[in-house]
């Protein structure tokens, strides 16, 4: 089978376009965070966090006033996946035994109500200097992870691409933090900043840099095969000649994790919706970042020229065609 | 010919490896099904039998995270200010002291600094205007030698043992506790980080874990009443199994005493034995015996301890302040704490007697199939407690260059060491903690001024372990919980299921794509992958890692990549066919081509996923773990495994073809 056959699509000659798409993208992300703030998870804020099984179904109001009468009125309570399950989170997390937050939480809910079985799920009390350990931590991988793919891609190709790999990169954590922030005003999911949606912007680095090597490897060979082409034409014929590779690959990538999306439970929620979003990106932000960022240095730093002389080539093919 | 038993052999090696890596798990499973599925009596002869190989498969299978089987998560710090609280002279403390504390545990809350040092700042502000200095507080065992920088070293010491002490006493008690498959690690200098899989009441662990330790000394106790006691709870344990109208069993039992008192099985037949085999008669022994078949008595005739059957017949020709000792295995030790916790048979004891055991197994069985411990009988008011140590060290008889510990008390202590120790010299005095008996000197002689030397170690570790004991007692370290997750064994169960039908439904998707696409290049590339799964779980079990539901991300991700790998080579291929090459040479020159951009995509990965397992702990170092593995395995399986497939294909005849879903000629888009 084969969907696609030998494509010359002009993908560089609409990068004035995207690059407002991807602007506007992130100028939205940088309101939602200055305004509204990235929604930490309990590993990088600390408190404690409770998810509880009940034996009926229960209504969160109901809820809310048993937690707030065992001493937790700023208590927050969310849906744990189906009807019956729930995630209380407080920023406390109290002394010992008797004393923990946790306790008083699960003992007030067992008097509020008595006719239910309440199961612990799971319960997590994370102290406040491992919370701001953990934030140091993750500002140092994402920091350390982009460093030492900007020194291989520059050891690899040349400077300047590295430089274009890496803008791209930084694009795509910011997009992909930009659509988290989305989805937590909307609400579409429990999506927080925890452990799994920072491995995720991690692996998203990794896939972002993927795409990109390919198809600047493609570049790099096919600037040895057609001597004197000039920058745009020659990116968009390596652009197209790995396109079919570019869209199986992300085919396959997006069924997996909506598969894990849908089917990987809570715990795995928002590593799944954090890649979905990278991976995309990632795939676009080859080309019309990381390619039209130096397709941008040559043409106005280094003030080559970047679209042929001659014609185009899918261009001369037509003419004389019709001719 | 030659390449071509190259290639099985690159097809083959990996799959015989990963079978080779995951037998024990599977091995391991089998035999767990196999136990649960007895009752608890043939549990305990199942254990006997299969015990060993079960440990040992279970060491070697892949070990599953807490978030997949449910359990309690962990992180202990050394609680440094109650440490300098605690360490200093109780006598001495005042209200500046109490203020220095006071601010001190304020500003470490906030603040990476040392510790110490934010305390020593402290106590320069606040103490030192009203005249105090360190020596106020703090006592030092060498008198002729205090000085600010002494104590201050000293406190240094205190500090950075206090992780070991705590993790000693954490570990004793988690063992007490029954929590199979514990993880119990130090991490950096102050921290300990505890996987508890299954443990399901955790507020009661949350108390055992923070409770300081007690030491105690208690004397051995004599005499023959213990033993008689003994017979008496054999005896009633017994009745309690066989019809109350048996009573010619019962005298029966009685009698059998005689015979052997041994836990194994012995060759000693006497008439009830007669005619049985020799695992007859250990059965028969045990099932008339529940309590003496448990344990083997050691007397100490003259300067030598000898083994002794504790039978009534035998007893009278002890002397009547016999001093004894039993040994036990793991399995008896267990048994012997079940038994004697119960309120009936405490009864049966003498009120002044406490049956302790050793806390680690006797000198020379440690590797051996069955671990051998002592236990000992003792008298229950222990003659002097932990808070008169002062300070203990691990350290060589410069003498005889063995190694031995030197044990430090305050002057009321020593008062009344010397007491002891002149009153029972040639006996031997328990050193306890938490009720685990971890060596029991004879006392040489009387001991004045405090300072003992404890001799018989074997080697140095020995030594380091009572030292770090007796400081147990001696200095409380005092840890917090800085961090705590528990995971219900239903979620544990749901994120089982739900990660495993993702995988299986994901693989089945890209399956089902792979091969509609590219067709029979398209199988060859899911063989591969399976190969790649399977060698990704093989070796993440060969080093004893354990596996997440992230590392479970971690793998469904190399799928992915793998998937890459194969479709960036095969796109090549096809694009090679498309110039009109052969299929052999296509394929030649699709790999060649393909390599570099794989190469490069896999170093990058490879390259976050190590910064991610640097940095990242628990969870994230999870999905690190299977990422890098499954980066490798990827490289290896869809560049040389796949390639030998296909050239192996290609190489049955020389008019063999192999589709990669190619469409020829190409047709214009």
């Amino acid at each position: 089978m084969e969907f696609f056959g030998k494509t010359s699509i002009d993908f560089l000659g609409k990068r004035r376009l995207f690059l407002v798409v991807s602007v506007v993208l992130n100028v939205i992300g940088l309101v939602l965070l200055i305004f509204g703030g990235l929604r930490l998870g309990i590993d990088f804020l600390g408190g404690t966090e409770v998810a509880l099984r009940f034996s009926a179904e229960l209504h969160t109001d109901a809820l809310r006033s048993a937690v707030a009468a065992a001493g937790f009125p700023n208590a927050e309570i969310k849906s744990y996946g189906k009807a019956n399950e729930f995630l209380i989170r407080v920023p406390e997390i109290g002394g010992q035994g008797e004393q923990a937050a946790s306790f008083r939480i699960v003992s007030g809910l067992k008097k509020a109500f008595p006719n239910e079985t309440i199961t612990v799920l799971k319960e997590d009390r994370i102290g406040p200097k491992i919370g701001s350990e953990l934030r140091t931590k993750a500002f140092v991988a994402v920091l350390l992870a982009i460093v030492a793919i900007l020194l291989y891609i520059a050891f690899r190709f040349e400077f300047i691409y590295g430089l274009g790999a890496v803008v791209a990169l930084v694009h795509d954590v910011f997009v992909a933090l930009t659509f988290v922030l989305i989805g937590q005003k909307l609400e579409i999911l429990n999506l927080e900043f925890n452990q799994g949606v920072l491995a995720a912007l991690l692996t998203v680095v990794g896939f972002s840099i993927n795409d990109t090597v390919i198809i600047f490897d493609r570049i790099r060979e096919n600037r040895d095969k057609h001597k004197g082409m000039a920058l745009v034409p020659l990116m968009n014929l390596s652009i197209n000649e790995t396109l079919s590779r570019t869209i199986n690959t992300v085919l396959t990538v997006v069924l997996v994790l909506a598969t894990l999306l849908a089917l990987g439970g809570e715990v795995l929620h928002g590593f799944s919706f954090t890649m979905l979003v990278g991976i995309i990106t990632g795939t676009y932000s080859s080309i019309y970042i990381a390619s039209a960022f130096v397709v941008w240095y040559t043409e106005r730093i280094k003030k080559e020229p970047v679209e042929s002389a001659e014609p185009r080539q899918p261009k001369i093919l037509r003419a004389l065609k019709e001719a | 010919m030659k390449g071509k038993v190259g290639k099985v052999l690159t097809i083959v090696i990996p799959i015989v490896l990963a079978i080779f890596l995951l037998y024990p798990t599977w091995r391991a499973q089998q035999m767990a099904a196999e136990r649960a599925s007895l009752d608890s009596a043939a549990q305990v002869q199942w254990d006997q039998v299969n015990g060993e190989d079960f440990r040992k498969e279970k060491l070697r299978a892949l070990k599953l995270g807490l978030d997949l089987r449910g359990g309690m998560y962990v992180t202990l710090e050394v609680d440094v200010v109650r440490l300098l609280e605690e360490a200093a002279d109780r006598a001495a403390i005042d209200e500046t002291f109490e203020r220095v504390i006071e601010e001190t545990r304020r500003q470490a809350d906030r603040s990476d600094e040392e510790v110490l040092d934010i305390f020593l700042r402290n106590f320069d502000q606040i103490a030192r205007p009203q005249g105090k200095s360190l020596v106020t507080y703090y006592e030092l065992v060498d008198v002729r030698d205090i000085s600010e920088e002494r104590i201050i070293e000293r406190l240094k010491r205190d500090i950075n043992e206090a992780v070991d002490q705590a993790l000693q006493v954490i570990r004793q008690r988690i063992d007490k506790f029954g929590v199979t498959e514990p993880t119990i690690q130090k991490q950096g200098t102050r921290r300990i980080l505890l996987e508890l899989p299954g443990v399901q009441d955790e507020r009661e662990m949350r108390q055992l874990l923070q409770t300081t330790a007690r030491l105690e000394f208690k004397l051995l106790r004599h005499g023959t009443d213990v033993l008689y006691a003994f017979l008496n709870i054999d005896r009633f344990l017994a009745g309690k199994g066989v019809p109350a109208a048996d009573t010619a069993r019962s005298a029966d039992t009685a009698h059998s005493g005689d015979t052997t008192a041994r836990a194994t099985s012995d060759t000693a037949s006497k008439d009830p034995y007669a005619g049985l085999s020799d695992e007859e008669k250990a059965a028969k022994f045990r099932r008339e015996h529940p309590f003496l078949s448990l344990f083997a008595g050691q007397v100490l005739i003259g300067e030598r301890y000898q083994p002794f059957d504790i039978a009534e017949s035998v007893i009278p020709k002890l002397p009547a302040d016999a001093e004894y000792y039993f040994l036990t295995n793991e399995d008896g030790k267990r048994q012997l704490h079940a038994i004697l916790a119960r309120p009936e048979i405490r009864r049966m004891l003498p009120a002044d007697v406490e049956i302790a055991f050793s806390a680690k197994p006797e000198r020379g069985s440690e590797n051996a199939p069955s671990r051998t411990y002592a236990m000992y009988v003792l008298k229950r008011d222990p003659e002097l407690t932990g808070d008169v140590v002062t300070d203990a060290y691990a350290t060589f008889d410069q003498m005889t260059n063995r190694p031995m510990v030197l044990m430090y008390m305050n002057s009321e202590g020593a008062e009344r060491w010397a007491k002891i120790t002149g009153a029972n010299i040639g006996k031997r005095i328990a050193i306890v903690l938490d009720g685990e008996v971890y060596s029991a000197p004879v006392v040489r002689s009387k001991i004045t001024g405090g300072s003992s030397q404890i001799e018989g170690m074997a080697n140095v570790e020995e030594a380091k372990l009572l030292q770090i004991v007796l400081k147990a007692g001696a200095l409380k370290a005092p840890v917090k919980i800085i961090e705590e997750r528990v995971v219900g064994p239903s979620l544990g169960e749901d994120s089982i299921r739900s990660g495993i039908s993702a995988a299986l439904i994901a693989f089945a998707l890209v399956v089902l794509f792979m091969v509609t696409y590219y067709s029979m290049g398209g199988v060859v590339a899911v063989l591969a992958m399976l190969i790649n799964v399977m060698l990704n779980l093989g070796i993440l079990a060969g080093f004893g890692g354990t596996l997440s539901l992230p590392g479970i991300a971690g793998i469904i991700l190399t799928l992915a990549i793998a998937v890459d790998a194969n479709i960036i080579i095969f796109e090549r291929i096809r694009e090679e066919l498309h110039r009109g090459r052969s299929v052999r040479a296509s394929v030649d020159e699709g790999f060649r081509h393909a390599l570099p951009p794989i190469i490069d995509s896999h170093v990058t990965t490879f390259l976050t996923g190590l910064i991610l397992f640097v940095l990242g702990y628990g969870p994230i170092q999870g999905f690190a773990t299977t990422l890098m593995i499954g980066i490798l395995t990827t490289l290896f399986t869809s560049i040389i495994v796949s390639r030998a497939i296909i050239d192996l294909w290609l190489a049955r005849s020389p008019s063999a073809r192999l589709s990669f879903g190619e469409v020829l000629p190409a047709p214009q888009s």
